[in-house]
């Protein structure tokens, strides 16, 4: 029988996966990834930041988590108006932007006194440390992506696509470009608490991209990418219990060998 | 209508485009034509306002949603999963989802393509997949059709489907495309624009004299 703990984990990591099977597959078909890297490794600024103004200041009521969705969003939003105004330095400045966030991280911790084991939970993930509180969170963000998703899939369709027939059909480009991105941001937040930072990316990215090969609709592929990510997490979770590996990269690493067995059996076929 | 007066574009310091001044009338056909890099696409997309001009104005009395675009084919990403008859709908997207499909429908059987609605646009032949463009430019019954180089690596079947399509859509909207393929359409156009970097305009029957005079252009010279 398993563990309540257990139980705690599995159910996050099916609530993350909802998140990062639907905006995982728009962050690989609009090709956002490095984006949505920097997005979520400079979210360790803010992190950071929060936690010394707690340690320091005595500021209780602020949380690391408050922080990464602070950080994840002021950077989807410079990196999104980047983008749109000097698209030619593009690639540059959003890797400034990743290894700045993360330096700012590194600084603050340093400056925060105590062990930080609250701060390596956030980096390197620890799924079994989930609170309801916890919990009840992931759900309302999937409430939230999932609506907005609803609401605008059309729309980010079409930026994805081609972001200039949208703006010559009237379409607000700009805007629904920042909103993909602050929804890109958003969910960082979430899967940080299931992977941690450093492996957020792999958890938006792998899943959609093995969904990619055995569909071609992207609302297909979301249904696809939701349920595999569902499965990485429920073999990722039971591995490292068993293992007593830490699960984030557990199940970050069972994602990457499945896309590693898919690529090679592709290869091998063609 | 749309008119240039003293247009002119760089990008950072490198003028691309100087000094074009020229009208283009309701329902005329323009073929444009000249050297890569001559700043075709540049004045295509300053006309559609996608870019803002450096210098100089661009007036039109045709709304930019009431413009349908047909970009070059090479752009797109045949890995995205989308099917024809959503790269369709993207051409209605002011119009709710129910009536965006039955316009969709109606634009790709009026392009030769009914029945592949569902393939993926990735699986289209390159000549399919132009022709899903056309459908998405025209699904809203645009006032003016933009074309940049639609005949442009597809196989000669195809080209003359395409070549049929714009013959049919010859005065019903204005058309502006670039092309290098002057020979299929030489006959078709009211006017030709040589771009590069400033604009000269030819009457077909100009520009076959002009070509007599061996100031040819390279393309023509290609012709069968």
């Amino acid at each position: 029988m398993l563990h309540t703990f257990l139980w705690m984990a599995l159910l996050a990591g099916f609530a993350a996966s909802v998140t990062s099977g639907i905006i995982g597959s728009y962050v690989v078909v609009k090709r956002i990834v490095f984006i949505s890297g920097s997005i979520a490794h400079s979210v360790l600024g803010g992190m950071g930041l929060c936690l010394w103004l707690k340690r320091v200041y005595g500021i209780d009521w602020m949380t690391p988590i408050q922080g990464a969705l602070l950080a994840a969003l002021v950077s989807a939003f410079l990196i999104g108006w980047i983008h749109l105004k000097y698209r030619q330095r593009e690639d540059t400045v959003i890797a400034a932007i990743w290894s700045t966030g993360m330096a700012i991280g590194v600084i603050f911790i340093a400056l925060t006194p105590g062990y930080n084991v609250e701060m390596m939970n956030f980096l390197f993930g620890n799924i079994l440390w989930i609170s309801h509180g916890d919990l009840w969170m992931l759900l309302g963000l999937d409430v939230i992506v999932v609506a907005t998703t609803l609401i605008f899939h059309r729309k980010f369709l079409a930026v994805c696509f081609d972001e200039d027939q949208a703006s010559l059909q009237g379409m607000h480009v700009n805007g629904v470009y920042m909103t993909l991105l602050a929804l890109v941001a958003v969910s960082t937040v979430i899967l940080i608490q299931v992977v941690g930072a450093i492996l957020v990316i792999a958890m938006l990215a792998i899943p959609a991209a093995i969904a990619g090969h055995f569909t071609q609709r992207l609302s297909k592929m979301m249904a696809i990418s939701v349920l595999l990510s569902c499965l990485f997490t429920f073999i990722g979770v039971l591995t490292s219990y068993q293992l007593n590996w830490p699960p984030g990269a557990t199940i970050a690493l069972i994602a990457a060998l499945f896309y590693g067995g898919l690529f090679i059996k592709r290869s091998t076929c063609q | 209508m749309i008119e240039t007066d003293h247009l002119s574009f760089h990008y950072e310091e490198e003028p691309i485009l100087q000094d074009v001044t020229l009208t283009i009338k309701t329902g005329e056909f323009i073929a444009i034509f000249g050297p890569n890099g001559g700043g075709k696409t540049t004045f295509l997309k300053l006309l559609m306002g996608f870019l803002k001009p450096t210098q100089g104005s661009i007036r039109t009395d045709v709304d930019r949603p009431e413009m349908g675009y047909v970009p070059q084919l090479a752009s797109f990403d045949k890995q995205f999963p989308i099917s024809a008859l959503e790269v369709v709908m993207m051409g209605a997207l002011s119009y709710p989802v129910s009536q965006a499909k039955k316009m969709a429908r109606t634009a790709l059987e009026r392009v030769g393509l009914a029945g592949k609605e569902k393939m993926a646009f990735g699986s289209l032949s390159g000549g399919q997949a132009q022709r899903a463009l056309i459908a998405r430019a025209i699904v809203s019954h645009p006032k003016i059709l933009f074309l940049d180089e639609p005949t442009a690596n597809i196989d000669p079947e195809a080209q003359q489907l395409i070549d049929q399509l714009l013959t049919e859509l010859k005065g019903k909207m204005t058309i502006i495309m670039v092309t290098h393929n002057l020979p299929s359409v030489i006959k078709k156009v009211d006017r030709l624009l040589c771009v590069q970097r400033q604009i000269t305009p030819f009457s077909p029957e100009g520009l076959c004299e002009h070509f007599a005079l061996g100031l040819y252009h390279p393309p023509l010279m290609r012709s069968p």
